[in-house]
Protein backbone atom coordinates (compact mmCIF):
# COMPACT_ATOMS: atom_id res chain seq x y z
CA UNK A 1 0.00 0.00 0.00
CA UNK A 2 1.43 3.19 -1.20
CA UNK A 3 2.05 4.97 2.16
CA UNK A 4 2.20 8.47 0.33
CA UNK A 5 -1.71 8.01 0.56
CA UNK A 6 -2.02 8.45 4.46
CA UNK A 7 -3.39 11.83 3.78
CA UNK A 8 -6.35 11.14 1.75
CA UNK A 9 -7.34 8.84 3.91
CA UNK A 10 -7.20 10.16 7.19
CA UNK A 11 -8.93 13.79 5.95
CA UNK A 12 -7.35 16.68 7.74
CA UNK A 13 -10.76 18.50 6.69
CA UNK A 14 -14.00 17.47 6.71
CA UNK A 15 -14.82 17.26 2.11
CA UNK A 16 -17.58 19.47 0.69
CA UNK A 17 -20.97 18.24 0.18
CA UNK A 18 -20.10 17.38 -3.56
CA UNK A 19 -18.45 14.05 -4.30
CA UNK A 20 -15.55 15.31 -6.03
CA UNK A 21 -14.24 12.64 -8.95
CA UNK A 22 -11.65 10.64 -7.51
CA UNK A 23 -8.24 9.97 -9.08
CA UNK A 24 -7.22 6.83 -9.78
CA UNK A 25 -5.10 5.72 -6.06
CA UNK A 26 -5.26 8.15 -4.28
CA UNK A 27 -8.87 8.61 -2.42
CA UNK A 28 -10.07 5.05 -3.31
CA UNK A 29 -9.30 3.53 0.03
CA UNK A 30 -12.46 1.09 0.78
CA UNK A 31 -13.47 2.89 3.37
CA UNK A 32 -17.01 -0.05 4.02
CA UNK A 33 -15.83 -0.95 7.21
CA UNK A 34 -14.66 1.77 9.18
CA UNK A 35 -13.07 1.05 12.35
CA UNK A 36 -14.76 2.58 15.77
CA UNK A 37 -11.23 4.42 16.03
CA UNK A 38 -11.25 6.28 13.21
CA UNK A 39 -15.16 6.80 13.56
CA UNK A 40 -13.95 9.06 16.97
CA UNK A 41 -11.60 10.17 15.51
CA UNK A 42 -13.07 12.31 12.92
CA UNK A 43 -16.08 12.52 14.44
CA UNK A 44 -18.43 11.58 11.66
CA UNK A 45 -19.20 8.11 9.47
CA UNK A 46 -18.26 8.67 6.06
CA UNK A 47 -21.58 7.92 4.34
CA UNK A 48 -20.72 8.90 1.02
CA UNK A 49 -17.52 7.65 -0.19
CA UNK A 50 -15.85 8.69 -3.42
CA UNK A 51 -16.67 5.16 -5.08
CA UNK A 52 -20.56 4.66 -6.03
CA UNK A 53 -22.60 1.65 -5.59
CA UNK A 54 -21.36 0.56 -8.85
CA UNK A 55 -17.37 0.11 -7.61
CA UNK A 56 -18.98 -1.01 -4.73
CA UNK A 57 -20.39 -4.13 -6.79
CA UNK A 58 -17.13 -4.86 -8.61
CA UNK A 59 -14.88 -4.73 -5.39
CA UNK A 60 -17.02 -7.78 -3.68
CA UNK A 61 -16.64 -9.38 -7.39
CA UNK A 62 -12.86 -8.67 -6.68
CA UNK A 63 -12.95 -10.32 -2.89
CA UNK A 64 -14.77 -13.21 -3.99
CA UNK A 65 -12.60 -16.43 -3.78
CA UNK A 66 -14.49 -18.63 -5.92
CA UNK A 67 -13.19 -16.16 -9.07
CA UNK A 68 -9.66 -16.88 -8.02
CA UNK A 69 -6.84 -14.39 -7.71
CA UNK A 70 -7.56 -10.82 -8.62
CA UNK A 71 -4.45 -9.20 -8.83
CA UNK A 72 -2.80 -9.00 -12.06
CA UNK A 73 -5.68 -9.46 -14.79
CA UNK A 74 -7.98 -6.95 -15.74
CA UNK A 75 -11.81 -7.37 -14.14
CA UNK A 76 -13.89 -7.98 -17.48
CA UNK A 77 -10.54 -10.66 -18.32
CA UNK A 78 -11.43 -12.20 -14.79
CA UNK A 79 -15.31 -12.25 -15.53
CA UNK A 80 -14.83 -13.76 -19.27
CA UNK A 81 -12.55 -16.76 -17.44
CA UNK A 82 -14.94 -17.46 -14.60
CA UNK A 83 -17.02 -17.71 -17.42
CA UNK A 84 -15.20 -19.91 -19.65
CA UNK A 85 -14.77 -22.34 -16.49
CA UNK A 86 -18.24 -22.44 -15.83
CA UNK A 87 -18.67 -20.70 -12.39
CA UNK A 88 -21.28 -18.47 -13.58
CA UNK A 89 -20.38 -15.40 -13.09
CA UNK A 90 -23.39 -13.16 -12.15
CA UNK A 91 -23.98 -11.25 -15.83
CA UNK A 92 -24.48 -7.70 -13.63
CA UNK A 93 -21.02 -7.09 -13.14
CA UNK A 94 -20.28 -7.92 -16.98
CA UNK A 95 -22.73 -5.68 -18.04
CA UNK A 96 -21.08 -3.36 -15.02
CA UNK A 97 -17.59 -3.22 -17.00
CA UNK A 98 -19.16 -3.72 -20.50
CA UNK A 99 -21.23 -0.04 -20.06
CA UNK A 100 -19.15 2.93 -21.49
CA UNK A 101 -18.20 5.03 -17.95
CA UNK A 102 -20.06 8.27 -17.55
CA UNK A 103 -17.35 9.96 -15.47
CA UNK A 104 -14.37 10.15 -18.15
CA UNK A 105 -12.29 10.44 -14.94
CA UNK A 106 -12.87 6.99 -13.77
CA UNK A 107 -13.25 5.33 -17.53
CA UNK A 108 -10.23 3.36 -17.35
CA UNK A 109 -10.35 2.58 -13.55
CA UNK A 110 -13.38 0.19 -13.25
CA UNK A 111 -11.78 -1.95 -15.49
CA UNK A 112 -8.58 -2.70 -13.03
CA UNK A 113 -9.05 -4.42 -9.58
CA UNK A 114 -9.14 -3.06 -6.00
CA UNK A 115 -5.61 -3.58 -5.48
CA UNK A 116 -4.23 -2.50 -8.57
CA UNK A 117 -1.28 0.23 -8.58
CA UNK A 118 -1.51 -0.29 -4.82
CA UNK A 119 0.35 -3.54 -3.98
CA UNK B 1 16.10 -39.77 -50.39
CA UNK B 2 15.73 -42.67 -53.10
CA UNK B 3 18.57 -44.83 -54.00
CA UNK B 4 18.69 -46.87 -56.77
CA UNK B 5 20.34 -49.57 -57.96
CA UNK B 6 20.66 -50.49 -61.59
CA UNK B 7 16.98 -51.57 -63.59
CA UNK B 8 15.61 -51.93 -59.79
CA UNK B 9 13.04 -49.82 -58.82
CA UNK B 10 14.56 -47.23 -56.41
CA UNK B 11 13.29 -47.54 -52.90
CA UNK B 12 10.89 -45.10 -51.34
CA UNK B 13 10.46 -43.63 -48.42
CA UNK B 14 7.02 -44.38 -46.39
CA UNK B 15 5.20 -41.49 -45.70
CA UNK B 16 2.93 -40.75 -42.24
CA UNK B 17 0.08 -38.17 -41.51
CA UNK B 18 1.46 -36.08 -39.54
CA UNK B 19 -0.43 -33.44 -37.44
CA UNK B 20 1.06 -30.80 -35.58
CA UNK B 21 -0.89 -30.22 -31.96
CA UNK B 22 1.52 -26.98 -30.16
CA UNK B 23 -0.40 -24.44 -31.19
CA UNK B 24 -1.77 -24.89 -27.37
CA UNK B 25 2.35 -24.06 -26.34
CA UNK B 26 2.77 -21.01 -28.27
CA UNK B 27 2.59 -17.78 -26.63
CA UNK B 28 2.39 -15.09 -29.51
CA UNK B 29 -1.44 -14.58 -27.87
CA UNK B 30 -0.60 -13.67 -24.83
CA UNK B 31 0.01 -10.44 -23.14
CA UNK B 32 1.89 -9.98 -20.21
CA UNK B 33 -0.19 -7.43 -17.45
CA UNK B 34 2.66 -7.73 -14.70
CA UNK B 35 0.79 -10.96 -13.29
CA UNK B 36 2.11 -13.21 -11.27
CA UNK B 37 1.42 -16.63 -10.46
CA UNK B 38 -1.00 -17.02 -8.42
CA UNK B 39 -3.30 -17.50 -11.67
CA UNK B 40 -1.92 -20.61 -12.97
CA UNK B 41 -1.86 -22.37 -9.41
CA UNK B 42 -5.74 -21.41 -9.43
CA UNK B 43 -6.54 -22.81 -13.08
CA UNK B 44 -4.64 -25.94 -12.15
CA UNK B 45 -6.29 -26.53 -8.84
CA UNK B 46 -9.72 -25.72 -10.41
CA UNK B 47 -9.28 -27.55 -13.04
CA UNK B 48 -7.95 -31.19 -11.18
CA UNK B 49 -10.22 -30.51 -8.84
CA UNK B 50 -13.32 -30.72 -10.64
CA UNK B 51 -11.72 -33.57 -12.26
CA UNK B 52 -10.73 -35.34 -8.47
CA UNK B 53 -14.89 -34.60 -7.36
CA UNK B 54 -15.72 -36.56 -10.09
CA UNK B 55 -13.49 -39.43 -8.63
CA UNK B 56 -14.15 -38.84 -5.40
CA UNK B 57 -17.64 -40.11 -5.37
CA UNK B 58 -16.65 -43.40 -6.45
CA UNK B 59 -13.48 -43.75 -3.98
CA UNK B 60 -15.17 -43.01 -0.59
CA UNK B 61 -18.78 -41.31 -1.27
CA UNK B 62 -19.37 -41.78 2.67
CA UNK B 63 -17.10 -38.82 3.64
CA UNK B 64 -17.58 -35.21 3.18
CA UNK B 65 -15.32 -33.09 1.33
CA UNK B 66 -14.18 -29.71 3.04
CA UNK B 67 -12.18 -26.82 2.35
CA UNK B 68 -8.93 -26.34 4.66
CA UNK B 69 -10.62 -23.69 6.18
CA UNK B 70 -13.88 -25.76 7.22
CA UNK B 71 -11.64 -28.35 8.80
CA UNK B 72 -12.87 -30.00 11.96
CA UNK B 73 -10.93 -31.27 14.81
CA UNK B 74 -11.40 -34.90 15.04
CA UNK B 75 -13.44 -35.14 11.66
CA UNK B 76 -12.50 -37.69 8.90
CA UNK B 77 -13.24 -35.94 5.89
CA UNK B 78 -11.31 -35.54 2.20
CA UNK B 79 -9.26 -32.17 1.54
CA UNK B 80 -8.81 -31.27 -2.40
CA UNK B 81 -5.90 -29.18 -3.18
CA UNK B 82 -2.23 -28.06 -3.94
CA UNK B 83 0.40 -30.05 -2.48
CA UNK B 84 3.65 -27.60 -1.64
CA UNK B 85 6.61 -29.31 0.04
CA UNK B 86 8.51 -27.57 2.42
CA UNK B 87 12.36 -28.29 1.95
CA UNK B 88 15.77 -27.20 4.03
CA UNK B 89 17.93 -27.59 1.53
CA UNK B 90 16.23 -26.11 -1.77
CA UNK B 91 18.01 -23.01 -2.58
CA UNK B 92 16.30 -19.91 -1.67
CA UNK B 93 17.20 -15.93 -3.58
CA UNK B 94 17.30 -14.79 0.41
CA UNK B 95 19.83 -17.08 1.86
CA UNK B 96 22.28 -14.65 -0.33
CA UNK B 97 21.28 -11.90 1.54
CA UNK B 98 20.66 -13.68 5.07
CA UNK B 99 23.17 -12.53 7.47
CA UNK B 100 24.53 -15.10 9.24
CA UNK B 101 26.35 -18.07 6.87
CA UNK B 102 24.33 -21.18 7.91
CA UNK B 103 25.40 -24.86 8.23
CA UNK B 104 23.87 -25.42 4.17
CA UNK B 105 27.02 -25.64 2.42
CA UNK B 106 27.11 -22.85 -0.58
CA UNK B 107 27.71 -25.44 -2.90
CA UNK B 108 24.61 -27.20 -3.42
CA UNK B 109 23.76 -30.43 -4.04
CA UNK B 110 22.42 -32.11 -7.20
CA UNK B 111 19.52 -33.56 -5.29
CA UNK B 112 17.61 -31.36 -2.42
CA UNK B 113 15.83 -33.89 -0.29
CA UNK B 114 16.38 -34.14 2.95
CA UNK B 115 14.49 -36.49 5.80
CA UNK B 116 13.31 -33.08 7.17
CA UNK B 117 10.83 -32.49 3.87
CA UNK B 118 7.23 -32.18 4.73
CA UNK B 119 4.36 -31.47 3.07
CA UNK B 120 1.44 -29.09 3.03
CA UNK B 121 -1.87 -29.13 1.46
CA UNK B 122 -3.40 -25.41 -0.09
CA UNK B 123 -6.52 -24.64 -1.51
CA UNK B 124 -7.80 -20.86 -1.99
CA UNK B 125 -9.04 -20.99 1.82
CA UNK B 126 -5.93 -21.74 3.42
CA UNK B 127 -2.70 -24.32 3.90
CA UNK B 128 -2.67 -27.39 6.22
CA UNK B 129 0.25 -29.25 7.75
CA UNK B 130 -0.11 -33.19 6.10
CA UNK B 131 0.99 -35.88 9.45
CA UNK B 132 1.61 -39.15 9.04
CA UNK B 133 3.68 -42.30 7.66
CA UNK B 134 0.74 -43.19 4.58
CA UNK B 135 2.91 -39.70 2.88
CA UNK B 136 6.32 -39.90 1.62
CA UNK B 137 7.46 -36.50 0.93
CA UNK B 138 10.02 -37.91 -1.09
CA UNK B 139 8.10 -38.97 -3.89
CA UNK B 140 6.05 -35.83 -4.26
CA UNK B 141 6.72 -32.15 -5.40
CA UNK B 142 4.86 -28.81 -5.08
CA UNK B 143 1.97 -28.04 -7.57
CA UNK B 144 -0.08 -31.65 -7.96
CA UNK B 145 -3.19 -31.66 -7.07
CA UNK B 146 -4.47 -34.82 -4.99
CA UNK B 147 -7.07 -35.49 -2.68
CA UNK B 148 -6.64 -36.14 0.70
CA UNK B 149 -8.73 -38.19 3.55
CA UNK B 150 -7.79 -37.85 6.87
CA UNK B 151 -8.69 -35.94 9.79
CA UNK B 152 -7.33 -33.22 11.42
CA UNK B 153 -5.45 -33.47 15.10
CA UNK B 154 -5.27 -31.60 18.15
CA UNK B 155 -1.76 -29.79 16.87
CA UNK B 156 -3.67 -28.62 14.09
CA UNK B 157 -1.91 -31.36 11.66
CA UNK B 158 -3.99 -32.82 9.05
CA UNK B 159 -3.72 -36.58 9.76
CA UNK B 160 -2.97 -38.75 6.52
CA UNK B 161 -5.36 -42.00 6.09
CA UNK B 162 -5.25 -42.54 2.57
CA UNK B 163 -4.78 -39.87 -0.47
CA UNK B 164 -6.19 -40.11 -4.35
CA UNK B 165 -4.42 -38.41 -7.61
CA UNK B 166 -6.37 -38.29 -10.55
CA UNK B 167 -4.31 -41.11 -12.39
CA UNK B 168 -3.64 -41.84 -15.74
CA UNK B 169 -5.81 -39.74 -18.29
CA UNK B 170 -8.27 -41.59 -20.50
CA UNK B 171 -6.75 -42.55 -24.02
CA UNK B 172 -8.66 -42.64 -27.48
CA UNK B 173 -7.62 -45.51 -29.43
CA UNK B 174 -4.89 -46.49 -31.56
CA UNK B 175 -5.63 -47.68 -34.77
CA UNK B 176 -4.05 -51.17 -34.87
CA UNK B 177 -4.77 -51.93 -38.66
CA UNK B 178 -1.29 -50.63 -40.27
CA UNK B 179 0.17 -53.76 -41.47
CA UNK B 180 3.57 -52.00 -42.13
CA UNK B 181 6.57 -51.42 -40.14
CA UNK B 182 7.12 -47.54 -39.93
CA UNK B 183 9.25 -46.09 -37.72
CA UNK B 184 9.90 -42.69 -35.67
CA UNK B 185 13.87 -41.79 -34.77
CA UNK B 186 14.39 -39.76 -31.84
CA UNK B 187 17.75 -38.28 -30.89
CA UNK B 188 18.42 -35.61 -28.44
CA UNK B 189 21.70 -33.84 -26.78
CA UNK B 190 23.26 -33.23 -29.99
CA UNK B 191 25.36 -30.63 -28.77
CA UNK B 192 27.19 -29.27 -32.08
CA UNK B 193 29.78 -26.94 -30.60
CA UNK B 194 30.76 -28.26 -27.86
CA UNK B 195 33.91 -30.71 -27.28
CA UNK B 196 31.80 -33.52 -26.58
CA UNK B 197 30.31 -33.60 -30.11
CA UNK B 198 31.82 -35.85 -32.67
CA UNK B 199 31.51 -35.15 -35.81
CA UNK B 200 32.01 -38.11 -37.30
CA UNK B 201 29.43 -39.86 -35.21
CA UNK B 202 27.07 -37.96 -35.76
CA UNK B 203 27.34 -37.74 -40.10
CA UNK B 204 27.41 -41.47 -39.64
CA UNK B 205 23.72 -41.40 -37.72
CA UNK B 206 22.93 -38.98 -41.02
CA UNK B 207 24.14 -40.77 -43.44
CA UNK B 208 21.97 -43.92 -41.93
CA UNK B 209 18.66 -42.25 -41.33
CA UNK B 210 18.97 -40.49 -45.23
CA UNK B 211 20.10 -43.64 -46.88
CA UNK B 212 23.19 -43.20 -47.39
CA UNK B 213 24.83 -46.26 -45.80
CA UNK B 214 25.00 -49.92 -45.91
CA UNK B 215 23.47 -51.96 -48.69
CA UNK B 216 19.86 -52.48 -49.89
CA UNK B 217 18.80 -54.17 -46.22
CA UNK B 218 20.06 -51.36 -44.35
CA UNK B 219 18.20 -48.84 -46.18
CA UNK B 220 15.15 -50.88 -46.80
CA UNK B 221 15.25 -50.22 -42.73
CA UNK B 222 16.23 -46.50 -43.59
CA UNK B 223 12.93 -46.31 -45.74
CA UNK B 224 10.94 -46.90 -43.29
CA UNK B 225 11.61 -44.06 -40.83
CA UNK B 226 8.83 -41.45 -41.49
CA UNK B 227 10.35 -38.99 -39.25
CA UNK B 228 13.27 -37.68 -37.03
CA UNK B 229 12.41 -35.67 -34.12
CA UNK B 230 15.08 -33.94 -32.39
CA UNK B 231 14.37 -33.54 -28.28
CA UNK B 232 16.69 -30.59 -27.14
CA UNK B 233 19.93 -29.45 -27.33
CA UNK B 234 21.01 -29.69 -30.64
CA UNK B 235 23.60 -26.80 -29.98
CA UNK B 236 26.64 -25.71 -27.16
CA UNK B 237 27.70 -22.01 -27.55
CA UNK B 238 30.06 -21.16 -24.97
CA UNK B 239 28.56 -19.75 -21.73
CA UNK B 240 31.55 -17.64 -21.77
CA UNK B 241 29.72 -15.51 -24.46
CA UNK B 242 26.26 -14.99 -22.59
CA UNK B 243 27.88 -12.83 -19.83
CA UNK B 244 26.77 -9.99 -21.32
CA UNK B 245 29.58 -8.19 -22.07
CA UNK B 246 29.89 -7.21 -25.64
CA UNK B 247 31.93 -10.37 -28.12
CA UNK B 248 34.92 -9.11 -30.04
CA UNK B 249 34.64 -9.33 -33.79
CA UNK B 250 37.28 -12.48 -33.99
CA UNK B 251 35.02 -14.19 -31.99
CA UNK B 252 31.81 -13.67 -33.82
CA UNK B 253 32.42 -16.89 -35.25
CA UNK B 254 32.22 -18.63 -32.30
CA UNK B 255 28.60 -17.66 -31.71
CA UNK B 256 28.08 -18.64 -35.02
CA UNK B 257 29.74 -21.67 -35.70
CA UNK B 258 27.84 -23.96 -33.74
CA UNK B 259 24.46 -22.79 -35.06
CA UNK B 260 25.96 -22.76 -38.86
CA UNK B 261 27.43 -26.31 -38.48
CA UNK B 262 24.32 -27.60 -37.08
CA UNK B 263 22.52 -26.13 -40.08
CA UNK B 264 24.40 -28.33 -42.51
CA UNK B 265 23.10 -31.90 -40.87
CA UNK B 266 20.01 -30.07 -40.73
CA UNK B 267 19.82 -29.45 -44.24
CA UNK B 268 21.01 -33.27 -44.73
CA UNK B 269 18.45 -34.35 -43.15
CA UNK B 270 15.67 -32.49 -43.80
CA UNK B 271 16.24 -32.88 -47.71
CA UNK B 272 15.36 -36.87 -46.82
CA UNK B 273 12.56 -36.98 -44.64
CA UNK B 274 10.53 -34.77 -41.93
CA UNK B 275 12.18 -33.27 -39.24
CA UNK B 276 11.10 -32.18 -35.92
CA UNK B 277 13.37 -29.85 -33.76
CA UNK B 278 12.51 -28.62 -30.41
CA UNK B 279 14.79 -26.10 -28.14
CA UNK B 280 16.21 -27.47 -25.02
CA UNK B 281 18.03 -25.45 -21.65
CA UNK B 282 20.72 -25.08 -23.80
CA UNK B 283 19.65 -23.98 -27.17
CA UNK B 284 18.61 -20.13 -27.93
CA UNK B 285 15.40 -20.13 -26.94
CA UNK B 286 13.50 -18.50 -24.44
CA UNK B 287 14.15 -19.85 -20.47
CA UNK B 288 10.55 -20.19 -19.71
CA UNK B 289 8.53 -23.38 -20.52
CA UNK B 290 6.53 -23.30 -22.85
CA UNK B 291 9.88 -22.87 -24.94
CA UNK B 292 8.85 -21.32 -28.12
CA UNK B 293 10.03 -22.80 -31.51
CA UNK B 294 13.66 -22.09 -32.71
CA UNK B 295 13.78 -19.31 -34.94
CA UNK B 296 14.04 -20.05 -38.55
CA UNK B 297 16.41 -17.42 -39.11
CA UNK B 298 18.63 -19.46 -37.19
CA UNK B 299 18.48 -22.45 -40.09
CA UNK B 300 19.31 -20.55 -43.82
CA UNK B 301 19.70 -24.28 -45.30
CA UNK B 302 17.20 -26.17 -43.82
CA UNK B 303 14.47 -23.88 -42.92
CA UNK B 304 13.81 -23.56 -46.94
CA UNK B 305 12.56 -27.30 -47.07
CA UNK B 306 8.94 -28.03 -45.83
CA UNK B 307 9.90 -30.99 -44.06
CA UNK B 308 12.01 -28.91 -41.97
CA UNK B 309 8.84 -28.26 -38.78
CA UNK B 310 10.53 -25.74 -35.57
CA UNK B 311 8.59 -27.37 -32.53
CA UNK B 312 7.81 -25.67 -29.42
CA UNK B 313 9.01 -27.49 -26.17
CA UNK B 314 6.97 -29.84 -25.00
CA UNK B 315 5.67 -30.61 -28.36
CA UNK B 316 2.90 -32.69 -29.01
CA UNK B 317 1.76 -34.36 -32.13
CA UNK B 318 0.52 -37.34 -33.85
CA UNK B 319 1.56 -39.12 -36.65
CA UNK B 320 -0.85 -41.47 -38.25
CA UNK B 321 -3.26 -41.32 -35.22
CA UNK B 322 -0.86 -42.38 -32.69
CA UNK B 323 -0.48 -39.61 -29.93
CA UNK B 324 2.79 -38.33 -29.03
CA UNK B 325 4.09 -35.70 -26.10
CA UNK B 326 7.47 -35.03 -25.37
CA UNK B 327 10.16 -32.36 -23.56
CA UNK B 328 13.69 -31.86 -23.75
CA UNK B 329 13.69 -33.09 -20.47
CA UNK B 330 13.58 -29.75 -17.88
CA UNK B 331 10.22 -31.31 -16.34
CA UNK B 332 12.04 -34.75 -15.41
CA UNK B 333 15.90 -32.99 -14.60
CA UNK B 334 13.38 -30.96 -12.47
CA UNK B 335 11.39 -33.60 -10.41
CA UNK B 336 14.48 -35.32 -10.04
CA UNK B 337 16.20 -32.67 -8.16
CA UNK B 338 13.16 -32.15 -5.80
CA UNK B 339 12.06 -35.39 -5.40
CA UNK B 340 13.27 -39.34 -5.71
CA UNK B 341 12.30 -42.29 -7.99
CA UNK B 342 14.14 -45.62 -9.19
CA UNK B 343 14.85 -44.52 -12.57
CA UNK B 344 13.82 -41.52 -14.44
CA UNK B 345 11.06 -43.60 -16.54
CA UNK B 346 9.06 -43.85 -12.74
CA UNK B 347 9.37 -39.79 -12.63
CA UNK B 348 7.43 -40.17 -15.82
CA UNK B 349 4.80 -42.37 -14.80
CA UNK B 350 4.21 -40.23 -12.20
CA UNK B 351 3.85 -36.66 -14.16
CA UNK B 352 1.33 -38.98 -16.18
CA UNK B 353 -0.62 -40.23 -12.69
CA UNK B 354 -0.70 -36.52 -12.04
CA UNK B 355 -1.80 -35.83 -15.28
CA UNK B 356 0.41 -32.81 -15.18
CA UNK B 357 3.83 -32.57 -17.56
CA UNK B 358 5.88 -29.91 -15.51
CA UNK B 359 3.91 -30.00 -11.96
CA UNK B 360 6.90 -27.91 -10.53
CA UNK B 361 6.47 -25.21 -12.86
CA UNK B 362 6.32 -22.40 -11.47
CA UNK B 363 7.80 -23.11 -8.38
CA UNK B 364 11.22 -24.44 -9.47
CA UNK B 365 10.63 -24.42 -13.21
CA UNK B 366 10.45 -21.10 -15.09
CA UNK B 367 7.27 -21.13 -16.87
CA UNK B 368 5.04 -18.18 -18.64
CA UNK B 369 2.80 -16.92 -16.25
CA UNK B 370 -0.58 -17.62 -17.49
CA UNK B 371 -4.18 -16.33 -16.17
CA UNK B 372 -6.70 -18.13 -18.11
CA UNK B 373 -4.92 -21.89 -18.58
CA UNK B 374 -2.42 -24.47 -17.85
CA UNK B 375 -1.58 -25.77 -20.83
CA UNK B 376 0.49 -28.42 -19.05
CA UNK B 377 -2.44 -30.59 -18.08
CA UNK B 378 -2.60 -33.44 -19.72
CA UNK B 379 -6.00 -34.31 -20.74
CA UNK B 380 -5.83 -37.13 -23.39
CA UNK B 381 -3.48 -39.50 -22.57
CA UNK B 382 -0.92 -39.80 -25.10
CA UNK B 383 0.50 -43.24 -26.92
CA UNK B 384 3.84 -42.12 -26.87
CA UNK B 385 5.77 -40.39 -23.92
CA UNK B 386 9.16 -39.45 -24.81
CA UNK B 387 11.64 -37.41 -22.51
CA UNK B 388 15.13 -35.95 -23.99
CA UNK B 389 18.60 -35.12 -22.96
CA UNK B 390 18.66 -37.87 -19.90
CA UNK B 391 21.60 -40.23 -18.91
CA UNK B 392 20.53 -43.06 -20.85
CA UNK B 393 18.25 -45.05 -23.45
CA UNK B 394 15.37 -46.64 -20.94
CA UNK B 395 11.68 -47.74 -22.04
CA UNK B 396 8.89 -49.14 -20.90
CA UNK B 397 5.46 -49.63 -21.53
CA UNK B 398 2.82 -48.34 -19.00
CA UNK B 399 -0.43 -50.10 -18.79
CA UNK B 400 -3.44 -48.20 -17.42
CA UNK B 401 -6.29 -49.08 -15.06
CA UNK B 402 -8.72 -48.22 -18.22
CA UNK B 403 -6.75 -50.21 -20.90
CA UNK B 404 -4.81 -47.16 -21.60
CA UNK B 405 -0.89 -48.24 -22.96
CA UNK B 406 1.67 -45.56 -23.28
CA UNK B 407 5.05 -46.29 -24.40
CA UNK B 408 7.58 -44.08 -22.34
CA UNK B 409 10.83 -43.39 -23.66
CA UNK B 410 13.64 -41.90 -22.26
CA UNK B 411 16.42 -40.40 -24.67
CA UNK B 412 19.80 -40.39 -23.83
CA UNK B 413 22.03 -37.22 -24.73
CA UNK B 414 23.55 -38.31 -28.01
CA UNK B 415 26.90 -36.46 -27.73
CA UNK B 416 27.51 -38.73 -24.62
CA UNK B 417 26.45 -41.82 -25.72
CA UNK B 418 25.55 -42.24 -29.69
CA UNK B 419 22.51 -43.32 -29.14
CA UNK B 420 19.49 -42.67 -30.46
CA UNK B 421 16.10 -44.48 -30.05
CA UNK B 422 13.69 -46.11 -33.11
CA UNK B 423 10.04 -46.47 -32.50
CA UNK B 424 7.76 -48.60 -34.61
CA UNK B 425 4.18 -46.78 -34.79
CA UNK B 426 2.58 -50.46 -35.73
CA UNK B 427 3.54 -51.81 -32.60
CA UNK B 428 5.07 -49.42 -30.53
CA UNK B 429 8.02 -51.40 -29.69
CA UNK B 430 11.23 -49.16 -29.22
CA UNK B 431 14.93 -50.32 -30.10
CA UNK B 432 18.25 -47.99 -29.66
CA UNK B 433 20.56 -47.20 -32.70
CA UNK B 434 24.25 -46.98 -31.36
CA UNK B 435 26.45 -45.22 -33.58
CA UNK B 436 30.41 -45.40 -32.35
CA UNK B 437 33.43 -44.50 -33.97
CA UNK B 438 35.94 -46.47 -31.77
CA UNK B 439 37.94 -48.83 -34.32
Amino acid sequence: MSSGDIKGFYRQKKKGGVAKPSTTSSSKKSNSAQTPALVSRTGVIDLKDEYGEEEEVLRQFDMDMKYGPCIGVDRLDRWERAAAMGLHPPPHVRDLLAAPAVVSVTAGTKLRCLWEGRV
Amino acid sequence: MADSEMGEAPLERKQAVYRNLDERFEIQGEKYKGQQYSHIYYVRLHQMRSLLQSFISKWKPHLPVNSVLGLEEGKECIIVGTLYKHMKLKPSVLDEYSKERSAIPLVKPHNFTSTDDHLILEDESGRVKLAGPMLTPLAFVTGIVVAIHGKETSKGDFFVEDFLDAGLPPQVDRPLDSREDKYVAFVSGLSVGSSAFNPLQFQLFVDHITGHLGDENEQRISSQIVRLVIAGNSMHIQQGYFSGQSVAPKDHAKLTEPIRELDIFLTQLVSALPVDIMPGCNDPANYNLPQQPLHRCLFSGASAYNTFTSCTNPHQFDLDNVQFIGTSGQNIDDLYKYSDAKDRIEFMERTLRWRHLAPTAPNTLGCYPYTDKDPFLIESCPHVYFVGNQEKYETRLLQGPDKQSVRLISIPRFCETGVAVMLNLRNLECHALTFSTNL
